[in-house]
C-alpha cells in the first residue's frame, strides 16, 4: 500500500533560474498538496503531461526526493523517517534504459540483489525466473553496451524486480520500445498485479493505461486534478476515448492545450 | 560496511573494464615511464658522446703563432686564415664551431707578465663545445703560469694560498634523495591525481548523466554508502597509479645505462619494506583526498564534458605544490608539514635520503588524514543535495 498524504515539493529558485523561467517568484511547486492511495493487487495509473509532476511524485515515493511538505507511507513505512526501509520494499523502473555499459545483465542483477541483501539461493531462483520470463538468458553474458534498447529495458526490469518487491513503480516503462518488448512488460505488470503487488504505472501510452489500470489519477502543473477508480472514470466518460477524457479533464483544470 | 563493499566491488569491476582508466592508471606509469626514462637517458648519452667525438673547427685570429702548437688537439681542426667578420658568419651558419681571437697586445702582455685577453666566439647551443675549448685554454693558461713561476724563480706553493680538499660525506642515499627525491613525488602525485580523474567523472557524473544514479538511489544503499564505495574505488585507482609510477621509475632507474654500482645498490635499498610502508601511509590519505575533492567537484557537472572542463584547472592547483618541492630552499618544517601535496613531496625526498624526522612524518600523515576526511565530508555534503545527484 502507498499512501501519499498531502505532499508538496517546492524548489527555491536562484536568480538565474528565475531568469530562465521568466518569473519573479522566489520558489516554484513541482507538486502541490497531492494525496493518493495505491492499494495492493491493483495497478494505479498516474497520468499527466510532460512536466506535470508525475516523475517528481514517483521520485518522492521512492525516497530519491524528499517532500517539502506532507508524508508518504510505503508499506507502512514513512519516507521521511525510514527511507532505507522504504527502498527495500520498492522496485523502481525509470523510463531511461541506461545501465552500466561494461557489466553484463547477470552482473547488474547480482549487484542490485546484493544491495537488497538477498541470499544466493533466493537470488538464483528469482534470477532464473525473471531471465526466463523476459528471455534474458540468451544475452545474459553479453556486456550491456552490446545490447539493443529492448534488451536493456528487459534487464532494467529484471534489475528492479529481482528482490521481489511488494511495491513496484513503473515510470514510462515502455517508451521507445518495440511492440514485442512492450507486450512482455505489460504481461509482467499483469503478473505483478496477480501476485498482489502494489503497482504505480506512469505512461503517455493511453492504450496501455486502458488495458492495465484499476485506479487512476491525473496531475497537471503539480496539482492533482482527478483521482478515482478506472470503473468510475469509464462510467463518467463513457462516450469518450481515454485520450479525449484526459484532455477534457486537463482543460477543465485551466491548463491550456494547443489546438 | 557490507553495502560499501558491495558498491566498491561493483565499481572496481566496472572501472577496471574501462580502457581509459587502465591506460592512465597502469599502462602509462608501468610501461611508459621506464621506457621514457631509459630512452631519454640513452638519447642524452648518445648525443653527448656524439658531441664529444665531433671534430671542432676552430679559427685562430690575431697573433696566435706562439700558441697554436699548444692549442692543437686531435679533436680540433684549426684554421688560421679567417678574418673576424667572416669567421663570425661561418660560426653563425655552422661551418665553423668557434673563434679564438687574440687581442693585438696579447703576446706582449703575456710576455711582460701582464694579463692577455682573448675573445672566444661560439654558440651556446653547441652543447659540449665550451667545455672542450675552455679545458684546452685552461691548459694553455696553466702552461703560461708555470713558465712565469719558473721565470720569477718562485715556488708554485707561493701562489697557492691554500688547497681545499673536498670530501663529500653525504651517503649515496642522500645524493639519491636530492637527485630523484624531488622528481619522484612530482611524478607520482600527478599520476595519482590524473588516474583519479577518469573514474571520478565516470562513476559520479557519468552515472548522473546516464540516469543510473536515480536507480541506485532507489536501492536500500544510503547516499553515504554509495559515495564512500565510489570514493574508495577512485582512491584505489589513484593509489595503484602512484605505486605503478614508483615501480616504473625504480625499474627505469635500474636499467639506466652506465649507472654506478653504489647508486644501483642504493636504489635497491630504497625499495625496502620500510620505504614502501612509509610512502603507502601517506599515499592512502592523499588518494582519498584527491577522490574527495574530485567527487565534490564533478558532482556539480551535468555532463562528462562539463566535468572534464571543471577538473582540468584543478591539475594546476595540484602541480604547483608538487613543483615547489623541487625548488632548492623549500624544506620540510613545521609549516610546510601542513600543506597538502607539498608535505608529501618533501617528506618523500627525506624518506629516500633517510633523513626524515619521525615526529614530522607522523604529523604529515595525520594532517593528510584530516584533509582526506575534510574532502570526504565536503563531498558527502554535495552528494546529499538532491539538485546535485539528479540530472
Amino acid at each position: 500500500m502507498i499512501e501519499v498524504q498531502n505532499v508538496s515539493k517546492q524548489y527555491i529558485l536562484s536568480k538565474q533560474q528565475q531568469k530562465e523561467l521568466q518569473t519573479n517568484e522566489a520558489s516554484v511547486f513541482a507538486v502541490k498538496n497531492v494525496s493518493l492511495t495505491c492499494t495492493p493487487g491493483k495497478v494505479f495509473s498516474l497520468l499527466g503531461a510532460n512536466g506535470a509532476g508525475k516523475t517528481t511524485t514517483l521520485r518522492m515515493i521512492s525516497t530519491i526526493l524528499k517532500p517539502t511538505q506532507g508524508n508518504i507511507l510505503v508499506g507502512g513505512e514513512s519516507v521521511l523517517d525510514n527511507p532505507e526501509k522504504v527502498r527495500s520494499k520498492i522496485g523502481f523502473l525509470t523510463g531511461s534504459t541506461n545501465l552500466y555499459d561494461r557489466l553484463t545483465p547477470g552482473e547488474i542483477v547480482k549487484y542490485f540483489a546484493d544491495l537488497h541483501g538477498m541470499d544466493r539461493a533466493m537470488f538464483e531462483q528469482r534470477k532464473d525466473m525473471l531471465f526466463t520470463r523476459l528471455n534474458i538468458h540468451e544475452f545474459s553474458k553479453k556486456r550491456i553496451a552490446q545490447l539493443s534498447t529492448g534488451m536493456k529495458q528487459k534487464v532494467s526490469i529484471a534489475r528492479s524486480m529481482i528482490h521481489n518487491p511488494e511495491i513496484v513503480i513503473f515510470d514510462e516503462p515502455t517508451s521507445g520500445l518495440d511492440v514485442i518488448t512492450a507486450y512482455s512488460i505489460i504481461e509482467l505488470i499483469k503478473q505483478c498485479r496477480q501476485e498482489g503487488k502494489t503497482i504505480i504505472f506512469s505512461s503517455h501510452i493511453m492504450s496501455e493505461v486502458d488495458l492495465l489500470c484499476d485506479d487512476l489519477a491525473i496531475i497537471s502543473k503539480g496539482n492533482l486534478i482527478y483521482a478515482d477508480t478506472m470503473a468510475n472514470f469509464r462510467n463518467q466518460y463513457a462516450h469518450k476515448s481515454l485520450t479525449e477524457a484526459f484532455i477534457d479533464i486537463v482543460k477543465e483544470s485551466g491548463h491550456t492545450i494547443p489546438a | 560496511m557490507n553495502t560499501i563493499i558491495i558498491v566498491l566491488k561493483k565499481e572496481l569491476k566496472d572501472t577496471l573494464r574501462d580502457r581509459r582508466t587502465l591506460i592512465s592508471a597502469i599502462i602509462i606509469p608501468a610501461l611508459i615511464i621506464p621506457l621514457l626514462l631509459i630512452g631519454v637517458t640513452k638519447l642524452q648519452t648518445s648525443l653527448m658522446k656524439k658531441e664529444g667525438d665531433k671534430k671542432l673547427k676552430i679559427a685562430l685570429i690575431g697573433n696566435s703563432e706562439n700558441y697554436r702548437a699548444q692549442l692543437e688537439d686531435p679533436g680540433f681542426k684549426i684554421f688560421s686564415n679567417y678574418k673576424v667578420d667572416d669567421a663570425k658568419t661561418a660560426v653563425t651558419n655552422d661551418s665553423l664551431d668557434a673563434i679564438i681571437e687574440f687581442q693585438p697586445d696579447f703576446a706582449s702582455n703575456v710576455d711582460s707578465l701582464k694579463s692577455g685577453t682573448m675573445n672566444l666566439y661560439y654558440k651556446s647551443t653547441n652543447l659540449m663545445l665550451y667545455k672542450r675549448v675552455s679545458e684546452k685554454l685552461e691548459m694553455l693558461k696553466t702552461q703560461i703560469l708555470d713558465e712565469r713561476i719558473k721565470k720569477l724563480n718562485i715556488s708554485k706553493e707561493t701562489l697557492t694560498a691554500f688547497n681545499v680538499n673536498k670530501v663529500d660525506i653525504s651517503t649515496a642515499k642522500e645524493v639519491l634523495g636530492k637527485t630523484i627525491g624531488g622528481f619522484l613525488p612530482y611524478i607520482f602525485i600527478i599520476f595519482c591525481f590524473t588516474a583519479c580523474m577518469y573514474p571520478a567523472i565516470d562513476l559520479i557524473t557519468g552515472e548522473k548523466e546516464k540516469g543510473t544514479m536515480e536507480t541506485l538511489l532507489s536501492s536500500p544503499a544510503s547516499r553515504f554508502q554509495i559515495l564512500i564505495g565510489k570514493m574508495l574505488t577512485i582512491s584505489i585507482v589513484g593509489l595503484s597509479a602512484a605505486l605503478m609510477t614508483i615501480v616504473g621509475m625504480v625499474v627505469g632507474l635500474k636499467f639506466l645505462p652506465n649507472i654506478p654500482q653504489d647508486f644501483l645498490a642504493t636504489i635497491n635499498d630504497m625499495v625496502s619494506a620500510k620505504f614502501l610502508i612509509m610512502l603507502f601511509a601517506m599515499l592512502i590519505p592523499l588518494s582519498i583526498f584527491f577522490a574527495g575533492i574530485l567527487s565534490a567537484t564533478v558532482i556539480r557537472a551535468k555532463s562528462f564534458k562539463e566535468a572534464q572542463t571543471m577538473v582540468t584547472p584543478m591539475m594546476f592547483v595540484i602541480i604547483i605544490p608538487a613543483m615547489l618541492a623541487m625548488i632548492p630552499g623549500v624544506v620540510l618544517n613545521w609549516q610546510t608539514a601542513f600543506i597538502p601535496i607539498l608535505n608529501i613531496a618533501l617528506a618523500t625526498k627525506q624518506i629516500i635520503a633517510g633523513t626524515i624526522n619521525l615526529a614530522m612524518y607522523a604529523t604529515i600523515v595525520f594532517s593528510l588524514i584530516a584533509f582526506a576526511l575534510l574532502a570526504a565530508f565536503v563531498s558527502y555534503k554535495q552528494f546529499s543535495k538532491e539538485s546535485m545527484v539528479l540530472k
